[in-house]
């Protein structure tokens, strides 16, 4: 679950580390009541879900208040990746004597997390970047985290001396502590801003939460289904399945992650599915009777596909929800699946008395084929 | 021959007496396994399907041969779960257990290890060597003893291999489910360095998908030559929308990180072929048994 911007600030906030004044706008008015209240130029940025390397809102300086106004007013207009602009973080403008990029994220090769620290800006914190001079990297231990000497040699490595390299260690073992706090998966400041004075605030801010850590945060784990955009997709996470809307006409139901990505690659070499949907395991009839329900409410679907395989899955007991909804929606367009693993002959005999075509053959790519067929593909 | 576990293997059942550990167990005892113990806390005494059942860890072993432990433990417990089978001397953990926080799988792998001990998972399917040992949740009709090592990142993909490799009589040594989370227990490499030694390993069919790095680092692995037996890659995830997990939380790519672009060009560098279905998987294998 990626957080707004200001969400990231305000957990960064309690963990002691400095952030801009401001505040969150919903309208222009309230973004010129913000520069009016704090009375300096202000800098307004459109509050979206993304993290850096995806192209975030955009943001604009304005010099009075009723600039302020006019600004927010175009961004409220916008969106980006779908995403209708609702927010804006309204803040002061920090003289920068110098931006420190900050990344922290799950280096899954290396099990740890990866603490990455550039001038640069992020293009830098790519993979192949990791040798360059002008970049720091520490591989933090899981247990006792980033430690003070290894963010202390992190802000040496980035040239800084003294005093300011004392403050940078401080910010970005603070930034450790929040991403470790909250389980994060990835955290980072966007950049944090040296001002001439010689203090340190985090300008821009991100923070990635784990959605598999969220029953330790019951505030964020409500929050998170609000978050889905695609109304398909939320209606998935509430049945407990995970549906990714594609382009096309085909819907797919799957019972597993890696069968189910080489489902839709496959039909997606003569078609075109139209979600992605994994079940994983624990399927009841219930529940393949709403999965079912769900990938029919995408609009001129021409056919149905389901790839199962009864390993911890009782398949023979999701059939059954399959062929109640056939029968009491009176489904018309072609069903065809493919069903292999335990109790398969009872899984069988379930959907073909229920109008499904059935192929019992192990390769996806044969099955797929025969749903071709059935399109008149 | 095959690898991490055979006839010899004796199995503990951590979370035995859960709805999905119960269950399992049955299924695993009707494939062979040799099941000696589980542990639930508090249910020391009971037994699931003739099994006995202790509260501790500790206490199974004292009582009974174990020497491997399989968990089916909820993601809240499972960190405490497996630090428990290693404290206890355990030395090869299979964690089934799905949706774990990351920074708790982070510290399970780091405790594992740093005790001399292997983790397969989270979120695998577990391990299968067929005729001899199941440790999991996979449907045992679909294997068969024989020739071809099976990696995979995803467990009904394992399945699909292995099954389409048996209905053509091509049988396996082992099949490995590495689990499908940004951070898991055991790396490709090492697995691949595992089927390298087994001299019953003739071949191996490693299943990959977008997001991480395990695919890149294999293939450097065989191209500086420390794996020599021949490999054949199927990959997933190509038509995935960037930004989008695919079902397993180490799915997904963001610009160039975790792209299937990459993995594809890697094994393509190493020489690895890769199919281009499932079907085409048994034609690639037939070929590498024959030569």
């Amino acid at each position: 679950m990626i957080l707004y911007e200001h969400e990231a600030k305000r957990l960064f906030k309690e963990q002691g580390i400095s952030i801009p004044q401001g505040g969150v706008a919903k309208s222009p008015s309230e973004a010129a009541e913000i520069a009016r209240k704090m009375g300096k130029p202000v800098i307004i940025k459109a509050q979206v879900l993304a993290l850096p390397g995806v192209e975030a809102g955009d943001a604009q300086t304005a010099g009075s208040p009723e600039e302020a106004g006019r600004i927010a007013e175009g961004l409220l207009r916008k969106s980006y990746h779908g995403q209708q602009v609702s927010e804006l973080l309204v803040e002061e403008v920090l003289p920068v004597q110098k931006e420190i990029y900050v990344a922290i994220r799950v280096d899954g090769a290396a099990g740890t997390p990866l603490v990455m620290a550039s001038l640069e800006g992020f293009s830098d914190l790519d993979e192949e970047a990791q040798a360059s001079a002008k970049l720091a990297t520490v591989h933090a231990d899981p247990f006792h985290g980033l430690k003070s000497h290894e963010a202390r040699k992190m802000a040496k490595a980035l040239g800084f001396t003294g005093d300011a390299a004392v403050k940078l260690a401080d910010q970005i073992q603070r930034l450790f502590k929040t991403y470790a706090g909250w389980n994060a998966l990835n955290a980072g400041f966007n950049p944090l801003v040296m001002t001439p004075e010689g203090n340190f605030s985090a300008s821009g801010a991100f923070l990635e939460l784990d959605d598999s850590a969220l029953f330790r945060f019951p505030q964020f784990r409500e929050l998170s289904l609000s978050r889905i955009l695609d109304p398909l997709a939320r209606e998935g996470k509430t049945i407990g399945v995970t549906y990714v809307g594609l382009e096309g006409d085909i819907g797919i139901i799957c019972t597993g992650a890696g069968i189910g990505m080489a489902t839709v690659d496959l039909i997606s070499k003569r078609s075109r599915p139209a979600n992605f949907l994994e079940t994983g395991g624990g399927i009841t009839e219930k529940q393949l009777a709403d999965v079912m329900r769900l990938v029919l409410k995408k609009p001129g679907l021409k056919g149905v596909f389901l790839n199962m395989y009864g390993g911890i899955n009782p398949i023979h007991e999701g059939a059954k929800g399959v062929v109640k909804v056939i029968r009491e929606d009176k489904v018309k367009i072609p069903v065809v699946a493919k069903a292999i693993g335990n109790f398969q002959e009872e899984t069988w005999k379930v959907l073909e008395d229920g109008g499904v075509t059935v192929i019992r053959t192990i390769p996806t790519d044969q099955a797929v084929e025969e749903l071709f067929k059935r399109l008149g593909k | 021959m095959s690898i991490l576990i055979d006839e010899k293997t004796r199995v503990l059942v951590q979370g035995i007496t859960g709805r999905m550990g119960a269950v399992q167990t049955m299924h695993m005892l009707k494939a062979g396994t040799k099941i000696t113990a589980g542990v639930t806390p508090g249910r020391g005494g009971a037994r699931v399907e003739g099994v006995p059942v202790y509260d501790s860890v500790g206490e199974a072993m004292a009582e009974q041969e174990i020497n491997t432990s399989v968990l089916f433990v909820p993601a809240a417990v499972a960190e405490e779960s497996c630090v428990e089978a290693v404290d206890a001397g355990l030395k090869l953990i299979i964690l089934i257990t799905e949706h774990i926080p990351t920074h708790d799988t982070m510290r399970i792998r780091a405790y594992v290890r740093n005790h001399g001990a292997t983790l397969i998972g989270p979120t695998t399917p577990g391990v299968i060597t067929p005729g001899k040992c199941k440790i999991g949740i996979m449907p045992a009709i679909l294997f068969t003893p024989g020739p071809v090592g099976i990696i995979s990142r995803s467990g009904t993909m394992s399945y699909e291999i292995a099954g389409l490799l048996s209905t053509e009589g091509i049988g396996q040594t082992t099949v490995v489910g590495m689990g499908g989370d940004p951070v898991v227990g055991t790396s490709l490499v090492e697995l691949l360095e595992l089927f390298q030694k087994d001299p019953a390993t003739r071949v191996v069919v490693v299943h990959g998908e977008i997001g991480g790095t395990q695919e890149e680092k294999a293939a450097a692995f065989i191209r500086q030559k420390k794996m020599t037996k021949p490999v054949i890659a199927y990959m997933t995830g190509k038509v995935a929308p960037e930004g989008s997990r695919m079902g397993h939380a180490g799915a997904v790519f963001i610009g160039k990180r975790g792209a299937m672009d990459n993995k594809i060009k890697a094994y393509q560098e190493a020489g690895v072929p890769i199919a281009d279905s499932p079907g085409e998987i048994a034609r690639l294998v037939r070929k590498d048994l024959k030569a």
